[in-house]
């Protein structure tokens, strides 16, 4: 909902560390804000000007609301020279008015300044005459179980409460008028009776640390303290919500929060359409707490939990009440949303919230530290403008299709991007499928054919001053589909006849390489270490084969589920070799002590073998490669071809150029030359059947010195 | 009144000596204690820790106690309290000592007065009976009886005439104190003869301390808390009246009678001599003798200005006389009574630890002492005016009530007694009441707020039920929750009202839209009679009166009754007719015009015979039983009867 983050503007420290009262902020007169923190002093912050102006030293807890009203009443109105005045203002006892044990909250209303205290297991509401501070009334109830887990000490809210067809409709578009809440009247008659709302009577609501949400109409005189609700936890904030803009001003909800994320909506239900009695509709949903303060506006809750500071936007139509009362608790749930956060942390009092000329809402909180706060909520670009722009009905008329139709075609842009997605993953499951069924039908033709194939090469490089054999696989796509993003190259690399390890398994890497999306006709290329000098247990083979996750498909929303256990098609490509003849380093004879060169190793022994098997009428009779084994000793391979009748007997007499090629290897090392000597053997043996050649080998070894 | 108050003057007089005294005896121990710089054995040192107790509570009690706050006399009523209880268990910390327990039973009473002071009464009472058994055990008697008044006789035997008789004595006062704020009175009857003799024995040797005094060395003497005289005079008399009360209730008023009689002329505050006045003349009453009653009313009320009661008491037997007159002049004092601001007369030094009020908690004694609120008896005021032909005073004391009413100012507001009725009802009769005054413009005012106010709330579907058996009790719990009912009914009388007001105004259209929307109104209520389907009451449902279902009818006979004479007024004769003749049914005074119509349409005879029905029916009950604004109007088109017998007696000459 809420777009950009808050703007915190810090007014004012006061450096009050942590107090055993919750602290307590409160705007008087417009422009100044009072702020109680529990300890002796209460300040007076002038915004207007953006200092302390007051600060007043009272003597005790229990006495400080009296004194404050004292000041404050005796003061009337802000004074005009108060600005002037000292910045401190000690306040002595003949301010006292009255004393009274156990004060918990205090409010003035009109001519009736009201307590509430606590005594002997009783709740008090005591009525002064503001005047005389004589004792007009006192009205008890007995206490329930106060369920106060935080252990501070709260102020219990008290607010005041009217109808507003006993109030003149207020100047400003505001809910608030001379401190009290000014409710609908249908609402004001259901819950507080009609003999208040005949008698015009402001109603005190009051939350108790027991849960219990009371009132008592201040007229007719002999109203009696009675429970609306009970919130079952101790309530941490009253207010009044819902403001509609048609001019009166009036509130249409209250809201009552309890400590443990308890909020209770309070609105006037409509009835059925036959006559079904209207009736008061109380909601109850909850939000994650310990609620520390709260406020509302027109339509949202703020509260802070002492880490963050959320909104809630409060539903704006009570739920029509048609049928059982298990259609409304379903219609309840859903009518509380969850509240957003807004980032700001360590709010410890809040203060009801104003519109800025922007339309910025403007909250002012006092933080843990102590710091008198400004926090500027960004403009949701719903109501920029609402509700201080009262528009004529038709164009608000005009508004509401506008954001209406805005609605539908947001919807339908959605709508059409989740068939989008849905068709693309499709397409990519065809595809998917499609180069499974073509890689497992090839399995029964022979492996060489297969339009989707792995080539190797090994060579050597120089990677922080060591030599490392790598190999090079390359993927090649020569089939008509497209590898999309979500295929992935695998390739294991085992030796052939390794030690065995540990757990009997050859040791074995597996490397694999994600790759997005690779076209007909293109190639993928790969390097993967396959060893270091004099490390190598030589053969390897190199199995690649290509998988496909499918949780790939469904995007990173799925894959980040948790519990999804997303299948995989693993499909086998080829399997590769490298031995000791792909791992040889090739130095030129004639500089025997050559580096070895990338690239030249396998050129060199390609053409080695080429030239033993068709260039016998090049008149080469000889052939010598010298090269080195990956452990480094020096390698020589020569081959030469015979004539030796002794070789083939039967064949030389059937043909008339029957040739053998006689291979020798030359090597310090034994197992350079069993290793050469294998690698020569399966390059061989192939051939061997097809062109009838013959083949001796001549190993030597010598001695490495 | 003149004995009592004679009785009065040497009580304070006292009360200061002794506080003179008390401090005296503290000032010589100091200076002695100084001179001597003689370390004070634990004995004396207890003396004067008590001692200094008692005289910094008399000091705190002495000082301007009526602008101090209740708390905190409190707060210090607790802190005394749990220091004399220390001081006790400091000294029943070491066995009895005979030499000790004077003291030692001083501090228990100290002690005791305090924790009854709070209304600790089963805390007090085991300190009691704890400490006189170890008293007792000293003497060697016991075991003791648990039951309570055998502990205490044994414990007044064993004691015998010692020094200790009078000790043990204050205790059993404590007890006695006890028993009344906890209303055991059938303990104290079986215990009248000690509690007798306890009352003769202290309160004749009323100056045997004072004598004494120069005797033993005055640091010797632990100060009471509270004077010991004063305690057994209070409780006599609060014992006949809480007594009296109890009786009284029980129907043995002649029995009360004479324990009242007696009480009257013992010594005691004014307010509880006038309560003796007071449940004296009830009983009278009660024994049929208004007169004597009335007397004993007046006597309560000379010997104590503020006793609004008897005020109150009077003014119902002057209702019961049938006496209007003077039941409004009553009615009248006790307002303006009640409406003054209540003064605080200053009590006696060293009463008010136990005020009267504790002591005097019984059900039965403050049911007769219960008076109703200043805004109740402002209302009951106000209506005997206006259905007594006084009703331009009638209405300016309903305009007072509605601005009490509309005013923050709480005062003479107590939870106590009936409650008034609702806001709309009152509107409603202010209403009446104005127009009988020929006011309709305010009338019609008070009727809009009441519409306004109350239409957004109907329901739009009424069931009446067939009241219970239990009436009473579902009546109550209809006003707690407001009912549809009640509300429609309260629409429709607005309504009713307001077609009345143009009535008199002669503005016989907006008469005849008025009273349709009040019988539109009232049909929308379907009556429910058990087992069948609700259905809407036809008019000749006559049901007992001030139910629902009555007013209700009522309403539609008048309501119709108004539209067919304003219809009469234009001259729409049929539809005049029709309304009247379905009004007559429930409300039979319509026949007259109904007459009259048919009269006008030339139907003469049968004119005649329905203008001589409706002089020979005798209603079913009384018109002033009805709520003033369900009556008839006085101030619409009236005919004369004379002229009506006239033409009578021109149409059929004998």
């Amino acid at each position: 909902v809420m777009e950009g983050r808050c703007a915190v503007e810090t007014w004012a420290e006061f450096g009050f560390s942590g107090t055993p009262c919750a602290p307590w902020l409160q705007v008087a007169f417009g422009t100044d804000v009072l702020l109680f923190a529990g300890t002796d002093e209460v300040f007076v912050f002038s915004s207007h000007e953006r200092k302390l102006t007051v600060t007043s030293i009272v003597s005790s807890y229990e006495c400080v609301f009296s004194y404050v009203t004292i000041h404050l009443c005796r003061a009337g109105s802000p004074p005009a020279d108060a600005h002037r005045g000292p910045a401190e203002l000690k306040l002595t006892s003949e301010f006292l008015a009255f004393a009274e044990e156990g004060v918990l909250s205090l409010l003035l209303v009109g001519s009736v300044l009201l307590t509430l205290s606590q005594r002997r297991s009783s709740w008090t509401l005591t009525l002064y005459g503001s005047s005389d501070y004589e004792v007009l009334r006192s009205v008890s109830l007995a206490s329930g179980v106060v369920h106060n887990e935080t252990g501070t000490r709260r102020r219990p809210p008290l607010t005041c409460v009217r109808s507003s067809a006993a109030t003149p409709p207020p100047s400003a578009s505001s809910s608030v008028s001379d401190g009290c809440l000014c409710l609908e009247p249908i609402l004001f008659k259901r819950l507080f009776g009609i003999d208040a709302a005949l008698a015009k009577s402001p109603v005190v609501l009051c939350g108790l640390p027991d849960g219990r949400l009371c009132f008592l109409p201040l007229r007719p005189p002999g109203s009696r303290l009675a429970v609306l609700h009970s919130l079952e936890q101790p309530v941490v904030f009253v207010g009044a919500s819902g403001v509609t803009d048609n001019g009166r001003g009036h509130a249409r909800c209250l809201v009552a929060v309890g400590e443990q994320g308890k909020v209770v909506l309070i609105q006037a239900e409509k009835g059925g359409a036959e006559g079904g009695a209207d009736r008061t509709g109380f909601t109850e949903g909850c939000v994650p707490g310990p609620v520390a303060c709260g406020c509302v506006d027109e339509k949202r809750l703020y509260y802070s939990t002492g880490s963050d500071l959320l909104v809630l936007d409060l539903p704006e139509e009570s739920p029509e009440r048609d049928g059982p009362s298990v259609e409304k608790s379903r219609v309840t749930h859903a009518a509380l949303q969850s509240p957003s956060s807004l980032n700001v942390c360590r709010v410890l009092a809040l203060a009801p919230p104003t519109r800025s000329t922007a339309g910025e809402v403007e909250l002012l909180g006092l933080s843990a530290r102590g710091q008198l706060q400004r926090i500027t909520l960004p403009v949701d670009r719903g109501d920029a403008g609402w509700p201080n722009a009262p528009s004529t009905p038709g164009g608000r008329g005009v508004r509401d299709l506008l954001s209406a139709i805005g609605d539908v075609c947001e919807r339908a842009a959605a709508l059409k991007a989740a068939v989008k997605s849905k068709n693309q993953i499709l397409r990519r499951l065809n595809q998917v499928l499609n180069i499974c069924f073509l890689l497992t039908a090839d399995t029964n033709t022979g492996e060489r054919d297969k339009p989707i194939g792995c080539r190797a090469t090994a060579s050597w490089s120089r990677l922080l001053e060591e030599d490392s054999l790598t190999l090079t696989c390359v993927l090649d796509n020569s089939s008509p589909y497209v590898l999309e993003r979500g295929w992935t190259l695998s390739v294991a690399a085992s030796p052939l006849s390794g030690p065995p390890a540990a757990g009997g398994q050859s040791p074995s890497a597996h490397f694999s390489f994600p790759f997005h999306g690779l076209h007909p006709g293109e190639t993928l290329e790969v390097s993967l270490p396959l060893a270091a000098a004099g490390q190598s247990s030589l053969p390897v083979t190199a199995s690649c084969s290509l998988s496909f996750s499918l949780a790939g498909l469904l995007g990173e929303e799925a894959a980040a589920l948790p519990g999804l256990q997303p299948g995989c098609v693993s499909l086998p490509l080829n399997t590769l070799t490298v031995d000791w003849l792909h791992a040889l380093r090739v130095t030129s004879p004639a500089h025997g002590k050559t580096p070895p060169q990338s690239g030249n190793t396998s050129d060199a022994i390609q053409a080695f073998l080429r030239s033993r098997r068709m260039g016998c009428d090049v008149g080469l009779s000889l052939s010598v490669v010298h090269g080195r084994d990956p452990s480094g000793h020096p390698v020589k391979l020569t081959a030469k071809e015979v004539k030796d009748r002794t070789l083939n007997p039967r064949r030389f007499e059937e043909e008339t150029t029957p040739t053998a090629v006689e291979v020798q290897v030359e090597s310090s090392s034994v197992a350079a030359v069993c290793g050469l000597h294998h690698a020569v053997l399966t390059r061989i043996q192939v051939p061997e059947v097809t062109e009838s050649g013959a083949l001796s080998f001549s190993m030597v070894s010598r001695e490495a010195r | 009144m003149f004995t009592s108050g004679l009785l009065w003057l040497p009580y304070t007089k006292r009360g200061k000596v002794q506080t003179k005294i008390a401090r005296r005896f503290s000032q010589n121990s100091d200076s002695r204690c100084n001179k001597m710089h003689q370390p004070l054995s634990l004995f004396h040192k207890w003396i004067q820790e008590n001692n200094e107790l008692v005289n910094k509570w008399k000091e705190q009690e002495g000082g301007d106690t009526l602008t101090r706050d209740q708390n905190q006399n409190h707060t210090c009523l607790v802190w005394h309290s749990s220091e004399f209880h220390k001081l006790c268990r400091k000294i029943q910390g070491i066995a009895p000592i005979a030499d000790h327990t004077q003291l030692e039973l001083t501090v228990v009473y100290n002690a005791g007065v305090c924790l009854i002071a709070q209304s600790q009464f089963l805390e007090a009472e085991s300190l009691l009976t704890k400490a006189t058994e170890r008293i007792l055990q000293m003497t060697g008697d016991g075991p003791f009886a648990s039951d309570p008044p055998v502990f205490w006789k044994t414990a007044l035997k064993s004691v015998g005439n010692t020094a200790l008789n009078r000790c043990v004595m204050h205790l059993l006062c404590l007890q006695w104190a006890i028993w009344l704020a906890t209303c055991k009175l059938q303990t104290i009857q079986e215990l009248q003869n000690e509690l007798l003799s306890v009352f003769e024995t202290l309160s004749s040797g009323v100056w045997d301390e004072e004598g004494s005094a120069p005797r033993t060395k005055s640091s010797d003497i632990a100060l009471p808390v509270m004077d010991q005289r004063r305690l057994i005079e209070l409780l006599q008399i609060c014992t006949f009246i809480a007594q009296g009360a109890e009786r009284l209730s029980e129907g043995r008023s002649s029995e009360a009678l004479s324990g009242l009689q007696s009480a009257s002329s013992l010594p005691a505050p004014r307010t509880l001599i006038s309560y003796t006045h007071l449940l004296s003349g009830s009983c009278l009453a009660h024994m049929s003798r208004p007169q004597m009653a009335l007397q004993c009313y007046r006597m309560a009320l000379e010997t104590d200005s503020q006793c609004v009661c008897a005020l109150y008491q009077s003014m119902l037997i002057y209702r019961q006389l049938g006496n209007t007159q003077a039941e409004i002049q009553a009615l009248r004092l006790l307002h303006s009574t009640l409406m003054l601001p209540a003064a605080k007369e200053p009590s006696p030094a060293g009463v008010h630890l136990l005020p009267s009020s504790l002591l005097l908690q019984s059900q039965s004694l403050s049911s007769l002492l219960s008076v109703p609120s200043a805004l109740s008896v402002l209302h009951s005021l106000a209506l005997k005016c206006v259905l007594h032909e006084r009703v331009a005073e009638g209405v300016e004391y309903y305009l007072d009530l509605l601005a009490a009413l509309h005013s923050e100012d709480q005062h003479g507001v107590h939870a106590a007694g009936p409650p008034l009725p609702k806001l709309p009802e009152l509107y409603l009769q202010a209403g009446a009441a104005l127009l009988m005054a020929r006011r309709p413009a305010d009338c019609m005012a008070l009727c809009d707020e009441v519409i306004t106010t109350t239409l957004e709330l109907l329901p739009g579907k009424v069931v009446l039920k067939e009241p219970e058996e239990c009436e009473a009790e579902t009546r109550a719990l209809c006003e707690e929750v407001e009912d549809g009912v009640g509300m429609l009914l309260w629409v429709g009388a607005a309504y009713l009202l307001q077609g009345h007001c143009h009535t008199h105004l002669r503005d016989w259209k907006q008469a005849v839209t008025t009273y349709t929307r009040c019988f539109n109104l009232l049909v929308k209520v379907r009556f429910k009679k058990r087992g069948c389907q609700p259905q809407i009451p036809s008019a000749d449902m006559m049901s007992m009166q001030g139910t629902d279902l009555c007013i209700l009818q009522r309403l539609k006979g008048l309501s119709l009754a108004g539209r067919g004479i304003s219809f009469t007024q234009t001259d729409q004769l049929r539809e005049a007719l029709r309304d009247l003749q379905l009004s007559i049914q429930a409300f039979p005074g319509a026949g007259l015009w109904c007459g009259e119509v048919l009269w006008r349409l030339g139907r003469k005879q049968e004119a005649v015979a329905c203008w001589e029905r409706t002089w020979s029916f005798t209603p079913h009950f009384s018109e002033l039983s009805l709520a003033v604004y369900l009556q008839e109007p006085q101030s619409g088109p009236l005919l004369d009867s004379t002229e009506l017998r006239r033409r009578i007696e021109e149409l059929s000459p004998i």
